[in-house]
């Protein structure tokens, strides 16, 4: 049996109706929410959204695993990615060879992740944030060494993981992401114990 | 007696009684006057801007203060205004110019010195039988102020928005004092002091005929030009109407005075619909008989005001000929049949 099609009667149709429904609905659902309000303004420095492990953030080398096939600065379409000659002391032949390494211009990188897709041996990989400022132009071309380190993120230490979600009642709701604070205070907990027991030993 | 001592307790005595509570003064500086009207201003526009968020999804001024609501936002703002450099361009008519916003603030805050705020008899400031008609006559000359800050800002800005504002002006005063007069048809009085003793009994006229006070709502709210209304000086389409041409403290001049005609409006609105100093009865003394029933008329004004700042946040603009559709179509009959139910009302003795 198909559905009913059914339509609603609509209170605006008529003049009078149109005054009455629509002025005192609109006044009904500002009451509502200034009464009960749901704020969805992301409040930027002391809230960030966590996002999530798939999200093509800035980019982080692993040394040891990179066999300098070249192929994610051949790939890249912004050349943002270059390899670098660097000497490296090898124990088999026990004699310095030259070794290539990739390093990144964020000057001029995309974030299109293709370097991370084509990586045989998956030695890049993205960390999920990309708000990071720099001072300069220069600190924007990273060493050897930068590449390597994941860059540092304040809003992860002080700002509070927020998460959107759709409520079928509210709509768009914005509300703390518990688990993410749990595991930043265990870690704050554990650090302290560290340090209490660092302290301890001293005296 | 220590002779110091009685010396300060006369010069006490000179501040208190013969400047605070002399009543020309009180009312146009001290309570419902320029300082209070100035502190309500600054908590109105942040409550405004604040409702408006909550409504809109949004947080309000919270950074400068968290902890309550970003409050002091405000004089934050007040600060820069007054700290601002004062502007005269070449081209404006200079007297006129720098004169204008002075001259509307003060008038705006007249019509207080023609209302009672008491019914002890030493306590008036204009002690008149015709003191509803007195004040509605003040409150209609600050608005001609405006249009001569346009006139003589010579911008076509200005011209445009103070050619709007006499629009506004001409249909919305003449629907506000159609229906704050329809108070003097029910109750066979202009004085404001009977009409207040009328309502002692919990029949405010405003419940007794409430399609004058609604009519009286929408035209201050259009009249005073409060942000959904601003149809003069409409931000989205003239820079900022008659007050294009104005910077610093002059503007921030202009900004309040917008508030405190509507502050002036909701005090009368107050005496003539929601009973005044109702519940409470003034007893001779400077403090039961006069800074008390000041204080109850003042906070039913500011709930007023709340209100109409709240319908920022729920209502569009409307056009200029929107705007003056509504007066003349819907509102100048309903104000007109406000005043005939308030003329039988009358006639069959329900007050």
């Amino acid at each position: 049996m198909p559905a009913k099609v059914s339509q609603k009667k609509n209170p605006k149709r008529n003049p009078l109706g149109k005054v009455f429904a629509g002025n005192i609905g609109a006044l009904a659902v500002g009451l509502k929410y200034f009464f009960d309000p749901n704020r969805i303004t992301l409040l930027y420095p002391h809230e960030y959204i966590k996002l999530n492990k798939g999200y093509r953030g800035f980019i982080v080398l692993i040394k040891e695993k990179c066999i300098s096939c070249s192929s994610c600065a051949r790939i890249c379409p912004a050349a943002a990615m270059r390899m670098l000659s660097v000497k490296v002391y090898n124990e088999k032949l026990k004699k310095y060879m030259i070794k290539k390494y990739p390093v990144i211009n964020y000057n001029r990188c995309i974030f299109c992740g293709l370097c991370v897709d084509v990586c045989p041996t998956e030695a890049l990989y993205h960390v999920p944030y990309h708000d990071i400022v720099y001072e300069n132009m220069n600190d924007m071309i990273l060493s050897l060494e930068d590449f390597q380190k994941e860059p540092e993120n304040i809003e992860f230490k002080e700002g509070i993981p927020v998460k959107y979600y759709f409520d079928e009642r509210r709509g768009l709701v914005k509300t703390p992401y518990m688990e993410e604070l749990e595991k930043r205070n265990e870690k704050e907990e554990k650090n302290q114990k560290v340090e209490g027991e660092g302290e301890k030993g001293a005296s | 007696m220590n002779p110091c001592y009685y010396a300060c307790y006369i010069v006490y005595k000179v501040i208190v009684y013969d400047i605070i509570f002399y009543p020309p003064v009180y009312q146009f500086l001290i309570i419902p006057g320029l300082i209070t009207a100035i502190i309500i201003a600054i908590f109105i526009i942040w409550f405004e801007r604040k409702a408006a968020a909550y409504v809109q999804m949004r947080y309000g001024p919270w950074e400068i203060a968290p902890k309550i609501g970003g409050a002091t936002q405000l004089l934050a703002d007040l600060t820069r205004y007054a700290m601002q450099e004062i502007i005269t361009p070449q081209t404006v008519d200079t007297l006129q110019y720098l004169l204008a916003p002075i001259v509307m603030v003060v008038l705006a805050l007249l019509p207080l010195e023609a209302v009672p705020l008491t019914s002890v008899k030493p306590y008036f400031p204009i002690p008149s039988g015709y003191s509803l008609l007195v004040a509605v006559a003040f409150t209609t000359l600050s608005p001609l102020f405006i249009t001569m800050m346009g006139w003589a800002s010579n911008n076509k800005f200005s011209i445009t928005g103070s050619v709007r504002e006499s629009f506004m002006i001409t249909s919305y005063e003449l629907i506000s004092v159609l229906g704050l007069l329809t108070a003097a048809a029910m109750t066979r009085s202009y004085d404001l002091v009977k009409i207040v003793n009328l309502q002692m009994s919990g029949k405010w006229l405003g419940l007794i005929n409430p399609i004058a006070l609604f009519v009286v709502f929408i035209a201050v709210l259009m009249s005073t030009s409060g942000f959904p209304f601003e149809i003069p000086e409409s931000e989205s389409e003239l820079v900022a109407g008659p007050f294009t041409e104005y910077s610093g403290l002059l503007y921030g001049l202009n900004m309040g005075g917008a508030y405190i005609r509507r502050w002036v409006f909701s005090i009368l609105i107050t005496l003539v619909f929601l009973g005044g100093w109702a519940p409470y009865r003034p007893t001779p003394g400077v403090i039961t008989g006069y800074l008390i029933p000041s204080l109850i008329v003042s906070l039913k004004a500011v709930v007023i005001m709340g209100i109409m700042s709240f319908l920022r946040s729920v209502y569009g603009r409307y056009r200029l000929d929107q705007a003056l559709g509504i007066a003349w179509e819907i509102l100048i009959p309903l104000a007109l049949l406000a005043f005939g139910i308030g003329l039988a009302e009358a006639y069959f003795g329900i007050i």
